[in-house]
């Protein structure tokens, strides 16, 4: 990599705990019809190297975190509490001016839709250019276009040189979406939210992006967040999974756990949603059924009681108490249900596991 | 490129034929003698009958369509080997039925009175309506984007000639703070031009900037809301270089397009402005023309404010290609 | 029939523009200056006094500045064989001297005295068919030649031009009578130089030669038409933007419908001139405001519109500001040469009865509210206009100006009258002035249905001999103050013919037409008399129809504009001895 001039990170002040800390993370947002809950008391880490899955329907809180995570939010409607600790500094409570500082350089995003996250007037290499340059003033002009075109090519783009003077609609699905994650990683950050990168591309397409994420990532050893509501993704590229349901988190643990041995009824369902491709080809898929919830009025009790089959095995402790992240079974592996472990391995032994999908 | 612009310029001179067509047309139904207007009260059979020979209106509608084409180009001769005979050069609209006055003469003098008034007006409304528009959403919620989406609204349900006569009783009758409006052409002495147009400039530029700052409004909240704009917040770029290079070059788009097509249509004449400020400019003479059936000028000025919008369109989507790159492809 | 100064424009305009309810105003709006009361008492001076220059000093009066005239429509035409609309008439005279004029002095005397001759046209045989003029001596035009008689002869000679045809046609008919005025002399372009009964033995010698008498010639030498024009400067059809000066002034730029600027021809001698002062340096006449915004500016009298008057009636809208400290010395208000009628179809209502009834039944003071009120208009009770040369004030049936309900019913007798309908234009003004009238008939007993017409083919409608209607309004002005443009046209019933009658009231009878025919032949000073006689004999004797009210004329001035005074001759501001207070 060849990093001209660039302007010294601001030292993060622990480098051996994991880089992303959030902790009790709350995102409110105050509208007419009442107080949006969009995060509801979310905790987790990711550590340098290491990518962390967040999955779960959409509403389930996962875009907002992030974006709360990159400070995207407006502090005047939105109501933050909790902690984020980027490299060890409390992104919560942060002035706008040094959230930007840390924006794209220390922490950088990718969107969903490549074509509508790039900005259709201005050509692909200016506007990595000019990620790199806001962050390099003392970079001349020259410098931060070379520094794109190297970066394109550094993505796979063929003719980098030519194809950094094009306008992003003159690119394909997938070349915009590797330009894209160019201008993320221009800075050399070292953590990349990803938020459902690879969901408006052609399959193919998909794994050729996700595998130069995973190559990027050894290179530049960053810390990244893969949001998505594809399991498939998460289990080929994720290390750890958070599942989030209604704003919070209803389960948390390594690939393994998660994916072999969920023990939350409602990874059950995001599971059993997903066609296996290597179980049974005529098991039917089984859709969560209902609607996710409001956020503005969750459900009393555990938020996913209304759609869960076995909310009420337990006395009504589903209809009137929250359940707390607990671990269960391993190490690390945490869920927030009222089943009991037995109960759970049970029903996910009889009744998930012969359809589920993509663990199998 | 080239293909593009020949193709709209194409298009725009057929239009411009269709409407000179039709306006010729459509003054033919009318079921009124425009000799008759001419030739006032002394009027007999036989002087009408002369005036109609003068005008060649006693000629087939198809030759008089094509003696006014020949003469628009290469000028044409009236009551030739008579002692009033009278020749007019290219551009050649003919004569004023009313005084007989040469209507691209009329017209070269009531234009840059519409030009003015319009150009000035534009100017105050772009800047002001557009700016207001723009921080209103950028401060979208507080008492300045309340404020100034009330004062939007009034001014957009307010009436031109309402507006100015409260202006011309404001500033004019009861305090004499302005002079009555006036046109001194802008090379004779600029800043009589000026203050002569104050009161319609203020008056169509408000009236406009109400409706422009709306539109700026809204156009900015939706760009604000695009993905494009958060990226460039990711990227870590300072709030006043995301609106004043991202957020502001795609809000300004659809408001080139409209102002363009705004202005292009106004230059065609802004009748009630320039007669509540008593101006003459091209919209009042066309609409005096109207009611008199002087149809020489009806015709040019249909065609001219025909060519202005069709000009003005092509402008437009020129404007358009060299803002959003997207444009060119097709 | 004289047009009065851009009515049809005004109209148009109105119509366009003004908000409904604004002509819906019944203010009386008061004014200083009054002309009312004023009586017309001008003739024909042969005096040497009256006929040699200079024009009498006006007290108090100072040479110099710049006096704006604001109007709404630029002149009609200022080419002295077209010009025939009483503003470009007053405008004319600034620039034009024609061989006789009208001496005014804003009393209500009013001279008829030569302008370019020395005195008003001899009657060389007594018998009014042949009559010399001789020119003073020192006339100059702007260029310092001189003026000559055969230059006043070409000017008439190309009014017969077809092109040139929007003047009046009184002389031209009288050398050609019978048929078209200019169906065998078509002017000096192409046929013969001159036209018949035309000489001109020298210079300052011109003589005209009718085949009938014609003892108003004096009247109708003083028309533009006999202004001199010299061959070598006529430019034919843009003569009219720019004629070659005789008077006290010439063009100096004229952009049509924008503005005309006058300034001083050096070459006018004042001392050959019995009519103008020329006190203001220059004239500036500015055209295309609306006859609203020059009211109000001239009630606001700002510095730069002080200096400034107009020949436009202040609208309704405004009337109420004129009556303020400060404005109302500032309004000039007098009646014009105009009449309004309720006009009779005397073919319909053939009993002289039913036409006294109604003369009874209208509320004159309803009619004129419906329109502006005494801005508009006073209460008529003779057929001929105040400003008439000889007129007198008389009141043959004594009826109030709201009507007299108990006397039309002694009238009738319990006689049921015929259903009546009342044709008008159908303009929001006298839409509201037909059912004033139309009230105050049903009021008094009869049945009136109301007919509205467009308005350019409302003459067309009533002047059809066969037309359906009982009774309508219509107006008539002079085109000189006698008699002589207002009793025969309107009252002579061998006039009548199938279409495009000026007898609206289908009237004929055989003593008034010979009466007319008597008086037609007497010499211009004794005719005045004879006319006003025979209006009050045909009011008495007939009630043809009903005079409704004398028009009037509403107009205001800025404060630096001093001795504005209407002209009888015109029913408009007089330009000719008007000054700019320094």
């Amino acid at each position: 990599m060849t990093a001209p001039a660039s302007a010294p990170k601001s030292p993060a002040t622990s480098d051996s705990g994991p880089y992303l800390q959030v902790n009790d993370l709350r995102v409110q947002f105050p509208t007419e019809d009442g107080v949006v809950k969009a995060v509801d008391g979310v905790s987790f880490s990711v550590e340098r190297g290491q990518t962390l899955g967040i999955v779960g329907e959409s509403g389930s809180g996962k875009s907002v975190t992030s974006l709360t995570v990159m400070g995207l939010h407006n502090s005047k409607r939105a109501r933050i509490s909790g902690q984020i600790l980027v490299g060890g500094r409390n992104v919560v409570g942060m002035s706008e001016e040094q959230t930007r500082r840390l924006r794209g350089r220390d922490m950088s995003m990718i969107f969903q839709d490549p074509l509508s996250a790039l900005h259709p007037y201005f050509k692909v290499g200016a506007q990595i250019a000019e990620a790199y340059k806001v962050h390099h003033p003392n970079a001349s002009k020259s410098e931060a276009k070379k520094r794109a075109v190297d970066m394109l090519g550094r993505v796979g783009i063929p003719q980098p040189a030519r194809r950094a003077d094009s306008y992003p609609h003159e690119f394909s699905g997938g070349m915009r979406q590797r330009a894209m994650i160019a201008m993320a990683l221009v800075n050399d950050p070292d953590l990349l939210i990803a938020d459902e990168p690879t969901t408006a591309l052609d399959v193919t397409v998909q794994a050729q992006i996700l595998d130069l994420l995973e190559d990027l990532q050894r290179e530049f050893n960053s810390a990244i967040i893969m949001i998505t509501h594809d399991l498939g993704v998460v289990a080929q590229v994720a290390d750890d999974v958070l599942v989030m349901y209604g704003g919070r988190a209803v389960e948390f643990g390594s690939v393994e756990q998660v994916m072999r041995r969920p023990q939350h009824p409602y990874t059950w369902g995001l599971l059993a949603s997903v066609p296996s491709l290597h179980g049974d080809a005529d098991a039917d898929l089984v859709p969560i059924k209902g609607n996710p919830p409001s956020l503005i009025n969750l459900p009393s009790g555990c938020a996913f009681n209304p759609r869960c089959r076995y909310a009420g095995r337990n006395g009504d402790r589903s209809f009137t108490e929250v359940p707390e992240l607990h671990q269960v079974l391993e190490r690390g592996h945490l869920v927030a249900c009222h089943l009991s472990e037995a109960d759970s391995k049970k029903f996910y032994a009889e009744d998930i596991a012969p359809s589920a999908g993509v663990a199998q | 490129m080239v293909r593009f612009l020949t193709r709209r310029v194409l298009v725009g001179v057929a239009t411009i034929i269709a409407i000179s067509i039709i306006v010729f047309g459509l003054f033919f139904a009318v079921p009124s003698s425009p000799a008759k207007v001419m030739c006032g009260k002394n009027c007999d059979p036989a002087s009408i009958a002369a005036v109609e020979t003068k005008l060649g209106l006693r000629e087939p509608i198809t030759t008089q369509y094509t003696e006014f084409m020949k003469g628009i180009f290469v000028g044409r001769t009236y009551s030739k080997g008579t002692p009033f005979e009278q020749h007019c050069e290219a551009p050649c609209f003919g004569f004023s039925f009313r005084n007989n006055e040469s209507v691209s003469a009329i017209v070269a003098r009531t234009l840059p009175v519409t030009m003015s008034i319009v150009v000035g007006a534009a100017v105050l409304w772009l800047l002001f309506g557009v700016s207001l528009g723009m921080i209103s959403a950028l401060r979208r919620g507080t008492v300045f984007d309340k404020l100034a989406i009330g004062v939007s609204l009034a001014g957009a349900s307010m009436q031109v000639f309402f507006f100015g006569l409260i202006l011309l009783f404001a500033f004019v009758y009861f305090t004499g703070w302005l002079p009555f409006p006036s046109y001194t052409p802008l090379t004779e002495n600029p800043a009589k031009w000026a203050s002569g147009l104050i009161l319609p400039w203020v008056t169509l530029g408000f009236l406009n900037s109400a409706i422009y700052a709306r539109l700026s409004r809204a156009q900015m909240l939706e760009t604000l809301s695009e993905d494009y704009v958060r990226t460039a917040r990711a990227k870590g770029l300072p709030l006043r270089r995301v609106y004043t290079k991202h957020a502001l070059r795609a809000a300004i788009t659809p408001i080139v397009t409209i102002a363009g097509l705004d202005i292009g249509a106004s230059l065609g004449g802004t009748f009630i402005t320039e007669t509540i400020f008593g101006l003459r400019g091209l919209g009042k003479e066309t609409v005096e023309a109207v009611q008199f059936l002087n149809l020489p000028i009806v015709v040019a000025t249909v065609l001219l404010a025909a060519v202005f919008i069709v000009v003005a369109n092509l402008i437009v989507d020129v404007l358009y290609a060299v803002i959003d790159p997207r444009v060119r492809l097709s | 029939m004289r047009i009065k100064g851009g009515a049809l424009i005004v109209g148009a305009l109105a119509v366009a523009l003004t908000a409904a309810g604004c002509s819906e105003t019944t203010n009386d709006g008061g004014g200083g200056n009054s002309g009312e009361n004023k009586t017309q008492t001008g003739s024909i001076s042969y005096e040497a006094a009256d006929n040699t220059g200079p024009a009498k000093a006006v007290e108090g009066a100072t040479k110099g500045g710049t006096l704006t005239i604001m109007q709404v429509a630029d002149l009609e035409h200022l080419d002295p064989a077209r010009n025939y609309v009483n503003v470009a008439s007053l405008t004319g005279s600034l620039i034009y001297r024609a061989l006789n004029g009208y001496q005014e002095d804003g009393s209500g005397k009013m001279l008829l005295v030569g302008d370019l001759a020395t005195n008003p046209g001899t009657d060389v045989n007594k018998d009014c068919k042949v009559w010399e003029f001789k020119l003073r001596d020192g006339l100059k035009y702007e260029d310092g030649s001189a003026i000559t008689s055969k230059d006043v002869a070409y000017g008439i000679a190309r009014s017969f031009a077809p092109e040139l045809n929007e003047g009046s046609h009184y002389i031209q008919g009288w050398l050609y009578p019978g048929g078209t005025y200019n169906a065998t002399y078509k002017g000096p372009y192409e046929g013969g130089q001159m036209p018949q009964g035309i000489e001109t033995p020298d210079d300052k010698t011109i003589k005209f030669t009718f085949p009938e008498p014609h003892c108003d010639l004096p009247y109708a030498a003083a028309l533009p038409v006999t202004a001199p024009v010299p061959q070598a400067k006529d430019t034919k059809a843009n003569y009219d933007l720019k004629p070659f000066s005789s008077g006290p002034y010439k063009v100096k730029s004229y952009t049509r419908d924008n503005v005309l600027e006058l300034d001083r021809n050096p070459n006018w001698d004042p001392n050959t001139d019995p009519i103008r002062n020329a006190y203001p340096d220059a004239f500036k006449l500015t055209f295309g405001l609306e006859a609203q915004q020059i009211s109000e500016r001239l009630v606001a009298d700002a510095p730069a519109d002080q200096a400034a008057m107009t020949w436009q009636d202040a609208p309704p809208a405004v009337l109420p500001r004129t009556t303020a400290a400060g404005v109302v010395e500032r309004v000039v208000k007098g009646p014009t040469q105009y009449v309004w009628y309720l006009g009779i179809n005397n073919q319909r209502i053939t009993d002289k009865k039913v036409r006294e009834a109604l003369y009874y039944g209208v509320d004159r003071d309803a009619a004129l509210k419906a329109i502006g009120g005494s801005a508009a208009g006073t209460p008529a009770s003779t057929l001929m206009s105040p400003t008439t040369a000889g007129f007198q004030d008389y009141d043959v049936y004594n009826a109030p100006d709201t009507g007299d309900v108990n006397k039309v019913k002694e009238i009738l007798g319990g006689t049921t009258p015929p259903p009546l309908v009342l044709a008008h234009t159908n303009t929001a003004l006298r839409t509201a002035q037909a059912e004033a009238i139309r009230a105050s008939l049903e009021k008094a007993g009869f049945k009136v249905t109301l007919k509205a017409i467009e308005a350019t083919s409302y003459y067309d409608e009533i002047g059809r001999k066969n037309t359906p209607y009982d009774i309508y309004l219509h107006g008539w002005g002079s085109d000189w103050p006698t008699g002589s443009t207002i009793i025969p046209p309107q009252y002579d019933g061998r006039e009548i013919v199938d279409e495009g009658n000026y007898n609206l009231a289908y009237f004929n009878d055989q003593s008034v037409n010979t009466e007319i025919d008597r008086i037609r032949k007497l010499p211009a000073a004794e005719q005045d008399a004879a006319w006003m006689a025979l209006d009050k004999k045909i009011l008495q004797d007939f009630l043809p129809e009903i005079p409704l009210y004398y028009d009037a004329t509403y107009v205001l001035h800025g404060s630096k504009v001093g001795n504005a005074f209407l002209s009888d001759s015109y029913g408009a501001f007089q330009v000719a001895k008007v000054y700019v207070k320094p």
